[in-house]
Formats: structure tokens, sequence, C-alpha cells
């Protein structure tokens, strides 16, 4: 009987090629366009964290208790190179890697520009790998920080002034009116209060990010000339931790716990840290989910839309198979059969059509710019012009589910109905 | 012939609402159907013909009086065992053929066996055989659309007999049909009735049918005014002209 419930179901469907063939194609469409949009929404969220994360916060920022409130030179944490070792040891294989930070308030002056600057005193050999400002992509005009003070890297031009090298944003360099090799003074309070220190650097390379707030108050130095300046002796304002996944955030920051309470430390998650991004990620993401359940409505609807026209021209059928004896259950399995084989054959093509299109993105990537004809900037972030599309299986496996489940309860009444239909009069039934 | 009556019928009353009237469709029907009777039921239209045989077809219920079937109170019975004995014990040929669209032939003859769970081999072992009888082995496989009305009518006698029903209900089955193949038809259930004992009530108001029957219950404005037993007129010219015209269509198809 259960195979009667079977061919009678696909029979059906073949049937009324059109209106079966009409609803599976909204149903392939829309679910091939959510799957694909899923993975560019996905994929763009993604390449706006790292590029958030590269561009000087890592996934989780080490310091000294109350200097997220009171970011001053008062509460640096000491001994940076000793904290560095404790840092990677604790971390082990969860942090991929970790660089000391030291981060300061200054003002820069070039002739007679002066403009109130965030400096960062950085070791260019640790940023390489990590940082977005350190990346010679980054420079447009000069070069990155040496990684060696002592001498430069092949591709790294030697200081000409013999003062210790710095880089600053496009905008920055634009209100000091600064070109590479010219001198830029940075003026600090020093650690422990006492007279401004002042001292010069030459302008070894300018950078754009595509940051508002990096490219034009920004401005990076080595550590060693940093920690000079502002008398910080060793300390460090952050240690900034890269995860070798980004998902393993709270199983580091449970794995560091032991050592920021012996330390006296305390740490700050990106979505702590930069909490327009992780707004600006968190509003995509739920705008996605509203369209998800646009999506899943549309296509739950084509189906009970397409079971109650079924359902409604059979009738006199319904009625016939319950006069020579058919069960009601039958009745209502032929119905919900119907609405599982349509669903289920639309999801998976709809599914296979979307990957191929997911496919497409992950390797080609898509360049927003030259689709859409500009950037597109979320929580102070610009999207790297190419941006892969990443897709989550369970997320999509869940939606393939929930969307089958839908299916299915919606079909329940109009297949209950048609189980309990009098014989006597559903036979009368004209369609 | 045994004791029990397949139908027994006391005091039938039939009324329900059409709109804002309340039609008395049938009024104090009482009657005996045995096993292996070839029964019409005659009557002008709107006499109550085939108010009475969805009542004997357990696809309705009374308003009044007792009705039943094998000796089971039928007013007794749920839903559920109602459908049971239809589908054991009934077997329906209806005006319209009625055959499931997406189903051939052969599994339109197999359809009642599978609710009945008979084995898939046995049904359609059953099936095959019965269709051959009835002249539609060529045919079983084709669906109901490409099928003429005689031969979807034949489709739909396999499938109320290919189950073993006590009794065949059929509501005037040759009305879409054209005389030759009409007769064709009354003969082939004719032939079942008495060569496999399988019992028949149909209705009609067709003469060329009514006579075909050994017993004719005439309504008329829902009340039986005759019920007698007669010689049924046997053609055999009328016969071999029906099998002429099959062949003549399966000629032309």
């Amino acid at each position: 009987m259960n195979m009667l419930a079977h061919r009678l179901a696909l029979r059906n469907l073949l049937r009324h090629r059109r209106r079966s063939g009409f609803t599976a194609a909204i149903i392939v469409i829309t679910l091939a366009l959510l799957t694909c949009f899923q993975g560019l929404s996905d994929g763009g969220h993604q390449a706006m964290i790292q590029v958030g994360v590269r561009m000087g916060l890592g996934h989780l920022i080490l310091s000294q208790q109350g200097h997220a409130q009171d970011p001053s030179l008062e509460r640096l944490i000491a001994q940076a190179p000793h904290a560095l070792e404790q840092s990677r040891a604790a971390a082990g294989s969860l942090a991929r890697h970790v660089v000391p930070r030291l981060r300061f308030s200054a003002m820069a002056q070039a002739g007679a520009q002066q403009i109130a600057v965030t400096a960062s005193g950085v070791e260019p050999a640790l940023e390489l790998p990590v940082s977005g400002i350190a990346d010679a992509r980054a420079i447009i005009v000069g070069h990155p920080l040496p990684v060696s003070t002592a001498k430069a890297s092949p591709g790294e031009a030697p200081a000409r002034t013999g003062l210790p090298p710095l880089v600053l944003g496009e905008r920055l360099a634009k209100a000091l009116d600064v070109r590479i090799g010219d001198r830029v003074t940075l003026t600090v309070k020093p650690l422990g209060g006492g007279e401004f220190a002042r001292a010069a650097f030459e302008l070894h390379g300018i950078f754009r990010t595509g940051i508002q707030e990096l490219d034009a108050f920004w401005v990076e130095l080595p550590l060693e000339a940093a920690q000079g300046l502002t008398s910080a002796a060793q300390g460090v304002s952050h240690l900034a931790l890269y995860l070798e996944d980004e998902r393993q955030l709270a199983a580091l920051q449970q794995q560091l716990q032991p050592l920021l309470e012996a330390r006296a430390w305390e740490a700050q998650a990106w979505t702590q840290a930069a909490p327009e991004l992780n707004s600006a990620v968190a509003m995509d993401a739920a705008g996605m989910a509203l369209l998800m359940v646009i999506v899943i409505v549309v296509v739950v609807a084509g189906i009970l839309n397409t079971v109650i026209m079924s359902v409604l021209k059979r009738h006199r059928e319904f009625g016939v198979m319950l006069a020579l004896g058919s069960s009601p259950g039958l009745i209502v399995r032929v119905v919900l059969l119907e609405s599982l084989y349509l669903a289920g054959t639309s999801l998976l093509l709809g599914l296979l059509l979307g990957l191929a299109a997911h496919w497409h993105f992950a390797t080609e990537g898509l360049n927003f710019r030259e689709v859409f004809g500009t950037g597109l900037e979320a929580g102070g972030v610009l999207l790297p012009e190419r941006f892969y599309s990443l897709l989550k299986p369970l997320k999509l496996a869940g939606v393939a589910t929930l969307i089958l489940l839908l299916t299915l309860l919606v079909s329940l009444y109009p297949a209950y109905k048609s189980g309990r239909l009098k014989p006597i009069e559903a036979i009368k039934h004209h369609a | 012939m045994p004791d029990t009556p397949i139908f027994q019928a006391h005091g039938l009353h039939k009324r329900f609402q059409q709109g804002s009237l309340q039609v008395h469709a049938l009024r104090g029907i009482d009657l005996r159907i045995d096993a292996g009777e070839f029964v019409v039921i005659a009557g002008p239209s709107g006499s109550g013909k085939s108010t009475l045989l969805n009542l004997l077809g357990l696809l309705d219920s009374p308003s009044e009086g007792q009705l039943s079937f094998a000796g089971r109170d039928v007013s007794r019975l749920s839903a559920a065992e109602l459908s049971g004995l239809r589908r054991d014990s009934l077997g329906f040929v209806f005006q319209a053929y009625n055959l499931m669209p997406v189903l051939s032939a052969l599994e339109n003859t197999e359809m009642v066996m599978e609710f009945q769970g008979i084995a898939p081999e046995q049904r359609r072992e059953r099936s095959i055989r019965l269709l051959q009888q009835l002249g539609l082995g060529e045919q079983m496989h084709r669906y109901p659309d490409q099928l003429s009305g005689g031969q979807q009518q034949r489709v739909a006698v396999a499938r109320a007999i290919a189950s073993g029903p006590r009794v065949v209900i059929a509501d005037e089955p040759t009305a879409n049909l054209d005389s030759a193949t009409a007769i064709a038809l009354m003969e082939l259930m004719q032939s079942l009735n008495r060569e496999q004992g399988v019992s028949f009530v149909f209705s009609s108001h067709d003469p060329l049918v009514i006579q075909r029957a050994r017993r004719v219950i005439l309504l008329r404005d829902g009340k039986l005014v005759s019920d007698q037993a007669q010689d049924p007129i046997e053609r055999p010219e009328a016969r071999e002209r029906a099998r002429r015209d099959g062949e003549a269509r399966h000629a032309l198809a």
C-alpha cells in the first residue's frame, strides 16, 4: 500500500507538469540564490573580520587591568619579552601569533602642521604575518617599517637621515603635507609625567587601509623607538593574539584565564575592541537571516499553494478511493508524499545550483567594486575589493531541513482534510 | 440461496437539505436482496435510485429505518468498519467510470486489492486474467485517457470484481455509453453473474438495460412501487454486433 501512495504522489506531480514545474522552479531559484547570497554574506563577514583584525586589533588583546577604560601609559604590561613568552606558552597551539604593541597618543608635527595621532610601537618582524599595515601591499608610497632597525632587508630603503623610521596613513600624510624622507616629530607626555618628550622620525612609508581611523590618525614606529620616546622601558600596552581558527576565541579566553588572573591582566575580544565592526557584522547577518525567513516563507507558500490546488482538484479521486475502501491514512500519505517529493527534489536542485554558484565565488571571488561600482564599507572597515564565498554546511543543512519540516507541517492540514472527505460528497465534486 | 440476505432494508427514509429546501428522497423502502441476484433499480430521474444505491453501497446512512448488510446492522458500524466492508465485500462501478487517471488499466484493476493487502504477484496475476477475460488484454498498460468510454467502463468492472466482492453496486453504468457498448457491458455483467456468481445491483432508466435484469425494483418519488422478477432478454445478435463494433474501433484506434 505504501508503494501505491508513492506511485500516486509521484505520478500526480508529473501529471501536472506545468504547475509542479513552476513551483519547483520558484523553489530552485530562490534556494539557489539564498545559498549563493548566504555564502557571499558569510564570506564578506569573514573578510570584514579579517580586515578589522589585521588592521591592528588582533582576535584577543591582552592588557593591564583597567587599560581598556583608561588607556594611559601608567597601565602597561611590564617586561614585554617575558610577558610575550608567558602568553605564547599559555595560548599554546590556539594562537598562531602573539605580538607586543605600545600604543599611545601623540602630537605629530611636520613643518607648521600639527595633528593629534595614535602612535603604535611595533616589532615589524612580528607584525608582518598579521598586520595589514605591515603588508607591503598597503604601502602606497615608500616602504613598510624595516624588520630590523640595524640592517635593512632587500627592498627596504635605508634611512637617509639616520632617524628612526615611521609610517603613517595617506590622509595624515596629506594633512601634514609630508613626503617620503621628510622629518616628522612626535611629542608625547612620557610615563611618570614630567616634561613633554619629543623625538624626530623619518617618514619611511605611507599606507592606505581604507579605514578612516587608520588612514587619518595612525602612525606606526619601531617598538624600541616608541619605548624610548615614552620612557616605557620594556613596557607594552597590548599583547595581541591571532587565532589559528577564529571560532576558537572562547576556548582561547578560557585557556588564558589563569595567566590573566596571575598577572592582573584583562582580555578583550575583537568584538569588544571593535564594537562598530561587530555590530555591522551582526546587522548584516540579521539582514541575511531576514532574507532567509522571506525565502522560506516564499518556498513554503509555493508548496502550500500547489498542494491545495492539487488537493482541491482531486476531491473526486480521493472520494473514489475512499468509496472503494481506501483508508484515510493512505490519502494523507499521498498528499504528504507529494509535498515531500516536490520540496525534496526542488531543494536538491536548488542546493546544487546554489553550490555551483558558491563554488564559483569561493574560487574566483567577487569583485564588489567591479560589479557594483563602489566599495563596500561596514563598521568603519572597507571590504577588500575581492572577497570569497564561504558556506557553513550546518547552516545550509539546517535551512533545508527546516523547509522540509515546514513543508510537511503546512501540508498536514490539506492532507488531513483530504483523508476526512466524505466519499459520497467528494465523488460528486467537479474539479 | 443462503438464508442471510446480502441486503435487508426496513422502512428506509432519506432526507437531506438542498439549500433552503428539505428533500425527502426515500420514503420508507423495504427491501431484501440475496446473494447471486442481478437486480436493477429503475425509475425516472429524481425517483431516488442513486440515493438508494448510496445507502446499499454503505456510502451514506439512512435518516430513518434499518439497513443490514450480510446480517450486520450498518448503523452500528464505525466509519472504519464501513470502509473495511466496502473494501472487502463491495465493488463499485460508477456512471463516470472514475478510474484513477494516473494509473494504468492494470494498476486500476489492482488498486482495491492493494487496499486489501494482497501480495503483488497474486493481485497482478488476477488482474491480468480478468482484463483478458474482459477483452482488455491488449490495453492493460494504457491509461484511462487512452481508452474509449466502453473500455474504461470495462476496466471499472474489472476493478469492481477483482477484489472478490459479494456484490457489485453500479450506478447507471451505461449512462455514458452508446447503445452497442451499453448492451455489451450488460452482457458482460450478466455473464459474470451467471458464471462467477457475482451479485449485481445497478440503477438505470434505460429500457435496454432494464430488460436484461432478472429482477426489477421500480422507484417513483422515493417509494418502491414494484419489485418484480423477470426473464432477462438475451440477445446473441446484440452481443455479436457489440463485438464487431469493438473490433472496428480497435482497428481504427
